[in-house]
Order: structure tokens, then sequence, then C-alpha cells
């Protein structure tokens, strides 16, 4: 196992710099004017301008500049008054407020993992439990209706789902009800863990996608397993349906369903902008939405790269619980017969 | 003795209705081929459209995306005509003609600024198919170039190529294309190269992917079997073997590929990086995933005009994933054979 | 007449298909007891595997259904018998083992686990007690270590090992019948004696009775007692080890015994095999279903088919001359019909 683990890993540290290297491509390299992403497109006199590049280090070559920003994103500092200290990777400022963009996101990413937990809970119960039931009960009405519910939900638009559940458990439901019973649709008020009511629109939108993905995968794990020679042996064995799939069958069939739900935790923290934009939700995908409205590129890059390295984290760990899960990566190799 | 499949099993995990009586043999598999294979023999691509016939959920969808494409392609000769330009706005008219529910003249209604929803739908559909098609087919061939190379060349270059796949793959979508168009020049966005090639560079990968493995697996087959027979012409008939065994999983991801290009697109007008329509060079240049966002304050005044785009997303999307699964299903059992 | 352990009286299972019937056991009868060895042998698609799939009601039964006949264990008929009933002979009364180990056992649960699952559910043992009966069983069938085994996952032991740990499992319960459902062909030969030693052993020692179905005749030879041999679906030839092996009355078994190397032939006979391949079970022949196949068809082989007839004894075979002393067994190149 451990073997694997390093393994892994291994294949990380390339990827972990093919990132920051596109990354840095984009942001620096690529775009027409470096210094107006950074400082904002006003007209400068050509001196300030100049000066400004110096200070953004624009005028190095390109790898001192990729040195450079390497070693923005490392989230410890060293100085020599202060020595070793964790400060959280330096982002730059927003254009429009002048505040830290780190700052900014750390004031905003909480929200965003509060959707993405509350998300996550519906995907595994709904998720798991409509792909169980569609493959317990293969051909009949359950499965029809699972299949045909997923495969929609698969193709429609989130956001436009969510302004759908907008319209009618907002709108049309306080309508029918003289306002007396509906859902909120916007904004989030209190306390980050206090109030849940705003949390159930929006969370059951960004879980939707997801959950039907999840329950096609169940499913499907499900019918293969059921047809592998060891469920014949519980069968001959003595044991009952019911035994047989949740002792045999789910234990098998769960290993990728937990992958692929562990690596959709990663994409919802990845800020849902489409969701949060709709809902009005003030997590890391609203922040950088408004950021592009405004222009403001520290806080589109900024808020993109953090997002980025919180995916990649999370891709990895789940990489490696894929040793915890399956007994035959975790001890690997044969023994003598 | 199986009727008293209803018994309620009580396990030391609780009680559950016990449903399914144990599974077992199926008839006999050889018997069933030797049926099937009485029907005549084909060749491959005509067996598969045979199959492909016989389903009507993927024909169906096929109608559909043949009555969409012709609708669109023809949109200039006859809807300017019966409902108006889709993105003309006629001041004179604005005050009476607007947020109109459906009506004859208006099938779909109107939207804020009096324009005819039908018309806007028609062209909408125009880029959603194009951008659809044109990304996924940039991806296809950036992705079969590098799978292609990947599979032959095998060694240090298979192993650049992937890693290089897998930084592509660490990006969530949504955040990758917008990082990339939110360096683009505005002026550029008023054609659909900035967002076909977005999500085209976005999807490379997977296919290269598929086609690589495609590539390795009947590389070993024609090596081991007549390794020694080709000799010297051993090129020639690898292409000529491989070509059409790994050209079928390509086309059933593709298909497939073009409903989640067309949702990526959606997604990414919605948040304002799509096309711009400019007067001169795309006037007629009308997003789904724009309209959705446009009518977003209007929910409450006229839901249709968020409504219909998003049908019109959902239907096509649907489609392709019909016949993305018609056409995995024709070839898929013919491959297996 | 003697109470036998199991009487399979006529027992017809049909798989009801999109494309037709197919006819997989078609009037099969035998008898065993206990300390017996039964030999299933047939080809492949002979519905020697069906057969004993039934008895243990591990059909699928939409498509398949009992269309005739009983299987009767201990006096109790096992195809009409409730399926909560069934699942308390299965693994306790009646255990079964498969031809792949590696597949047929769950990869994700411990070796010790498996085997003990049965004695938890039948006999409501305790995860120590189970564990403990485990690693006896382990001991029985020859694995060496058992108390470190017993916590191995079933890829890190070899493919002879594995069978073994099947084999303890079906033990478990102290099974008055193990069906084991060719259970060498996926192993070594040296692998394949041993197990078969091992399975003998263990009769000997618990004097349960055994249906070996295998495709191999060697494997017949070695320890059956009993012999049916199958062909599309019914019993070609049924007998005692004996009698079939050393007066054949089927055409079939004569094929079957031609078309293997023995020792003691010369180096210049050749082998002979059949003719033909296994027919289709849905378009069954008409009269004998061998008669395509057969050497030695008249006019009524493929017009009538041909009822099992016991010609000495409990020696039999469905075949129309079957007995007749003139209707000996030649190599089937010399197409030499004999005069009824």
């Amino acid at each position: 196992m451990v073997q694997y683990i390093l393994r892994r890993f291994a294949q990380f540290v390339p990827v972990f710099f093919g990132v920051t290297l596109l990354l840095f491509f984009i942001t620096t390299l690529l775009p027409g004017d470096p210094v107006a992403l950074r400082s904002g497109e006003k007209k400068l006199p050509p001196a300030v301008y100049a000066a400004l590049r110096h200070s953004y280090g624009l005028d190095k070559p390109w790898y001192a500049q990729y040195g450079d920003y390497l070693g923005s994103l490392s989230p410890v500092h060293y100085s020599s008054k202060a020595g070793l200290q964790f400060t959280g990777p330096d982002l730059g400022d927003s254009i429009s407020s002048g505040r830290p963009v780190v700052d900014i996101f750390k004031e905003t990413y909480p929200y965003t993992v509060r959707l993405a937990l509350t998300a996550i809970a519906i995907e595994i119960l709904v998720g798991i439990g409509v792909g169980i039931v569609a493959a317990v009960r293969q051909y009949s009405i359950w499965d029809t209706l699972a299949t045909l519910g997923t495969s929609i939900l698969v193709a429609l638009p989130v956001f436009w789902l969510g302004l759908m559940l907008q319209y009618f458990f907002g709108i049309i439901l306080k309508q029918w009800t003289g306002g007396a019973f509906y859902l909120p649709i916007s904004g989030a008020s209190g306390p980050v863990f206090a109030d849940w009511v705003h949390l159930i629109l929006p969370s059951v939108t960004l879980a939707s996608v997801s959950t039907a993905y999840a329950a096609r995968i169940m499913r499907s794990q499900l019918l293969e397993v059921s047809g592998q020679d060891y469920v014949r042996t519980a069968f001959a064995k003595g044991l009952g349906g019911s035994a047989v799939l949740w002792r045999h069958e789910m234990k098998n069939a769960l290993i990728p369903v937990v992958t692929f739900i562990g690596l959709d935790l990663g994409v919802m923290l990845s800020g849902a902008i489409l969701t949060e934009t709709v809902f009005n939700w003030p997590g890391v995908g609203l922040t950088i939405y408004q950021a592009i409205g405004r222009r403001d590129y520290p806080v589109v890059f900024g808020g993109v790269t953090l997002v980025l390295f919180v995916v990649l984290l999370v891709n990895l760990l789940v990489d490696i619980s894929y040793a915890f899960l399956d007994p035959r990566i975790r001890l690997g190799g044969q023994a003598e017969g | 003795m199986s009727d008293d499949l209803k018994a309620v099993e009580v396990t030391d995990g609780g009680v559950i209705a016990d449903v399914r009586p144990p599974p077992g043999s199926k008839p006999p598999t050889d018997e069933l081929r030797r049926a099937a294979e009485s029907r005549g023999n084909r060749t491959l691509y005509g067996d598969a459209w045979y199959r492909l016939r016989r389903n009507k959920l993927a024909l169906g969808a096929l109608a559909w995306l043949i009555l969409l494409v012709l609708a669109a392609v023809s949109a200039d000769l006859w809807v300017p005509q019966h409902f108006g330009k889709p993105n003309a706005i006629d001041t004179a008219l604005i005050g009476t003609s607007r947020l109109l529910p459906p009506s004859p003249t208006h099938p779909l209604g109107t939207d804020d600024l009096g324009r005819d929803m039908f018309a806007r739908v028609i062209y909408g559909a125009r880029i959603s198919l194009t951008v659809g098609a044109l990304a996924v087919l940039v991806a296809v061939l950036i992705g079969i170039l590098l799978g292609a190379l990947s599979g032959f060349y095998t060694g240090w270059l298979d192993a650049l190529i992937m890693r290089f796949a897998d930084v592509f793959l660490a990006f969530p979508y949504i955040l990758f294309a917008i990082l990339l168009l939110s360096v683009l020049p505005e002026e550029s966005r008023a054609s659909i190269v900035p967002v076909v090639l977005t999500i085209g560079v976005l999807g490379w990968p997977s296919i290269a992917r598929v086609f690589r493995s495609s590539i390795l697996s009947v590389k070993e087959n024609d090596y081991v079997d007549a390794g020694r027979a080709l000799g010297a012409s051993d090129g020639r008939l690898i292409i000529r073997h491989i070509l059409p065994n790994a050209i079928a999983p390509i086309l059933v991801y593709a298909t497939m590929s073009i409903g989640g290009a067309i949702l990526t697109e959606a997604a990414l007008s919605f948040l304002g990086l799509g096309i711009i329509p400019d007067p001169v060079r795309s006037p007629n240049a009308v997003s789904w995933g724009r309209m959705i966002d446009d009518g977003r304050m209007y929910l409450t005044s006229n839901a249709g005009i968020v409504l219909w785009p998003g049908i019109a997303i959902l239907t096509t999307v649907l489609a392709f994933t019909l016949l993305g699964d018609g056409v995995r299903d024709a070839l898929d059992v013919k491959m297996r054979d | 007449m003697a109470d036998h352990l199991l009487t399979v009286d006529d027992l017809k299972m049909y798989f009801h298909t999109r494309d037709g019937v197919v006819k997989a056991v078609d009037g099969v009868s035998y008898t065993l007891d206990k300390d017996e060895t039964l030999g299933v042998v047939g080809e492949s698609g002979s519905g020697k595997s069906v057969t004993a799939l039934t008895l243990m009601g591990l059909i699928q039964m939409p498509p398949g259904r009992v269309e005739g006949g009983d299987a009767t264990f201990k006096g109790r008929s096992l195809i009409t018998m409730k399926e909560e009933d069934l699942r308390a002979i299965r693994g306790n009364e009646i255990s079964m083992i498969f031809q792949d180990p590696m597949t047929s056992l769950n990869p994700v649960y411990r070796i010790g686990h498996q085997i003990g699952e049965s004695v938890r559910i039948h006999r409501g043992a305790s995860k120590a007690e189970a564990r403990a009966r485990a690693v006896e069983l382990l001991g029985l069938v020859g694995i060496p270590h058992p108390e470190k085994r017993v916590d191995d996952y079933p890829h890190q032991f070899s493919g002879g090992m594995r069978q073994r740990a099947m084999i303890a499992m079906a033990l478990a319960c102290d099974p008055d019948i193990l069906i084991a459902d060719e259970p060498t062909t996926a192993l070594d030969v040296t692998i394949q004696a041993q197990i078969l030693e091992l399975m003998q052993e263990v009769q000997r020692r618990t004097r349960s009775a055994i249906i070996m179905i295998t495709h191999d005749l060697g494997v017949i030879a070695d320890i059956a007692d009993r012999v049916l041999v199958m062909y599309a679906g019914k019993p070609a030839e049924y007998g005692t080890l004996d009698e079939v092996f050393s007066e054949p009355l089927h055409p079939y078994t004569w094929g079957l015994m031609d078309s293997i190397p023995r020792a003691g032939m010369s180096e210049k006979s050749a082998l002979c095999p059949i003719k033909g391949q296994p027919p289709s079970l849905v378009h069954v022949p008409s009269g004998c279903t061998f008669h395509p196949r057969c050497p030695y068809a008249k006019d009524v082989c493929r017009v009538k088919v041909p009822p099992f007839r016991e010609v000495k004894g409990s020696h039999g075979a469905s075949c129309h001359f079957a007995g007749q002393p003139d209707f000996v067994r030649g190599c089937s190149l010399d197409l030499e019909p004999e005069a009824v």
C-alpha cells in the first residue's frame, strides 16, 4: 500500500507543476497587457506604467517570473525580520476594493463549504438510494423512472434548474399559499451555520446533476456485481436476497461510487459558480462571478487558483483512499500455495 | 418454490423485505447467439446501422436533431420574415409588445425588449449546434493526434502526453473556461472561435485517452497474431486494422460530448463569457444561455423567457445523449463479437 | 426399495426466452446415497450444471421453469419447497463448489469470514466460534498455517489454495451432499490430482455424498461410483462406473471414450472425435437428439424419441438399440451400421 501511495504522489508532483505552469501561462504570458490585469485598465502615464511593470517583476525573463509566481503561491513566507510565517499565498489585491485577495476568499469560502457539504449529503442519500432501488427492481417502473429521471437531469443546465426551482418554490408557491409558505430564493442571512432555510434550494440544485450521475453509477455497479460468481456462491451458502445485497454486493459495488462522490466533493468545493450566481449565495463562486463583471482580474485569477488547488488536493486524497477501500490494493501481492 | 418472494427477512442488520429470488444460471448464451446469428452476416457498420434503425429512441432523437439543424440552417430564409430578427429592437413597438405570453403571432411569446422568442430560440440553435459540433471536432482532432502518438510510440512521449492530459483534466471545466475567456479581449468574442477553442481544448484529454487505449489493445492483438506475416507492411496494415475499431468508441464519445459542449457553452454565456453579438460581424448571434441570463429579472412577469431556452437546451442535449447511447449499443455488441 | 438420500425423477427444466424455449434439462433421473459419488459427464451445454443448480434452486425462475419431474431430498421435494426452506438447506445440508475459485470468492472479505459465514447463518455461531471453525476447516483441507491464513484475502491465495478454501467453505456445516461443478477445470493438472484426492479423503471422513460434474472422463474414472452421461439435456446413459466403462451402451458414450487417448493405445491408432457439433437446445433435432452425429443412426432414430431403457439392473441408456447383442462399438470412422 505504501508503494501505491508513493506512486500516486509521484504522479501528483508533475501534474502540480504542470498546473501551475499553465496557470502562469494564462495569467501572465498570454494576455495582452498583464499590467492592466493587475491594477486596472486606467490609462497610465508611461513612467508610472514602467514603474508598475517593474514592481510586478514583468520585465524579468519568463522563467524568473515563473519562479516568482511559484513563490507567491506558497502559504509560508520567510522574511529576515519575522522568520517563517504562515501567511497564506499572495494572490495580489483586488482592483476594485484594494483588499488582499486571500482575505476576500477567507470570508467567502465557508459559505461554499457549507453548500458543498449539504449537497454531498443529498447526493449520498438520494443518489445511492435511487441507484439501489433501480438495480434491485430492475425493469420495474422504478427502474424506468430512475433511468428517465437521471437522463433528463443530466441533460439540463444546472443554472436553469435553479431558476425553475426559484420560480416554483419561491414565486408560484408564494402565490398559491397567499404568501404563507415559500422557500427563500436568494442570499443567506445570519451567521454561517445558523441559517438553513436558505440552504435548501441552492443545495438541491447543486446536488441535482451529481446525484443523477451517482445514481447511475450505483445502479450499473450493482447490476454488474450481481452477475458475479461470488454472489452465486453467497446464495449457494443459504444467504437470502437482502443479506446478499447488503453484505456481499454493496461492499463491492460501493467502491467506485465512493470514489466518484469523493471527486464530486472536490468539484463542488470548486465554487459551484453557476448555482451561487443564481441564488446569490455569498460563496467563492459568486465572488468570482462578480469579479468577472467588474474586470477585477486578481480576484478572478486568485479565486480560480485557490479553488484549483483544493480540487487537486481532494483528488489526491480520493486516489489514496482507494487503497483503503479495496483490499486487493491495500495488501497487494500473491502468497505462496 | 419461489412464490414466496415477499417473505420478510430478519437479518442481524434489521428487517428488510426480501424481494429477489436467487439469481443464478441464465440460459446458455451460446444458444441465443446462434439463434441471433441466423439473421445473417453483415459488415461491421452495416450491422450497426441495422441495430440503430431498430432503436426507436435513438431514431427519434436523430429525427429531432435533423429537424433542428434544418430549421437553424435555413433560418435566414423564413424566420425574419414571419417573426422578426432575433436581435433587432423595434423601439416603436417596445411598449406594447414586450413580455407577451404565447400567441399565434408569437408562438413562444416575446422578451423584455419586444423580440419574438421563437425567432431567438431558432437562432440560438445555430450557435449552440455550431459551437457544440465544432468544439467537439477540435477536441477530437487534437485528441486523436495526441492519443495516436501516445499509443504508437510508448515510452517517454506517451508519459509526457499523458501527464499533459492529467494537467488539463485537473481543471474543473467551468473554471478553466472562465480563466481563458476572461483574459481574451472582448472584441474577439464577436465570433464563436474563442468559445469553440476553449471548449475544444478542454475536451481533448478524454478523447486522447480513449483513443490511446483502443490503439494499445488492438496493437497487442495485431503484433501477436500477425507479427511475422506483416513484416514491412506493418504500419499500413495496422492503420487499416486499428482505425475502424478504434474509431468506434470515439464516435460514441463524440456524439455524447456534443451535448456536454452545448451545456458548457450555455453556462459560459449565462456567465457573460459567451458570444457577444456585434451589429456588423454577427448581428444575429443569440445564445440560449445568454437568453436565460437576460430573462432572470423577468421571472415574475414572464417566466417564458427563461423557460423556453432551457427546454431547448434540455431537449437538444437529451437528443444527443440518446443518439450517443444508440450508437454505442449499435456498435458495442459488434465490438464484443 | 430402499430410501435414497436424493432421488431425481424425470426432472425437466426449460428456459423460456425471446428466441425460443431452451430445453436445458429434459428428463433426467438418478439416485444418490450416502458415501456415494455420482459423476455427471457431458459436453458444454449438455445440461449437467443446470441439473445441479436446479436442485439447489439457484436457477433464475423466470425465464427458467421446472416443467416436470421432481427431486426428493430426505423425503422432501426440493422443487415444491418454499424458498426459506430451501435456504435452510443450501450451504447446510447440500452445498456446492464452483469452477473458478478466483471469481467465486468475494474479494473484499477475508477467507475466514467467508468460510465462517455459513456456520453463523445455519448454526447461529458467534464470530469467534465461526473463526475457530474456519481455522479447523482450513487445516482439514490441507492449508498450512491456517491460524494465519484465515485472515487473508482471496487474492493472497494461489489457485489451488483457493479451491481448497472453497471446499472448506462447502464443508462448514457438514453437508450430506457436496456438489462439485467442474472443480478442477481451472486448475493445473498436478493441483487437479491433489484436489480430487482431498475430496475423496473428505468423503471417507464425513461419508457425505458427492455429485461430481465434469467433462473429463479421467476425473470420472478416478472418483465416481455411478456415472450419468448427459447429452443435450437428456440422459444418454446411466449406471455404475464399472458398467458404463466396461460395457457402455450408448453410441455417444462410445464416442466419448474413443475420442480421448488412453493408456495402452498404440501410436498408430487414430483418435476418433465425434463428428459434428452439439445441437441447439432451442431447435432440438427430431427423434433421438444424438442422431445427426450418430454413425449408427437408422430411420427410427430420426423419428422416434428413444426412451431411457434399463438393460441390466439400473444400467441403461436412451437408445433404440441399446442392449441388443449385435449392437457393439467400433470406431465411428468406419461407418458400418449394424443390421437390426
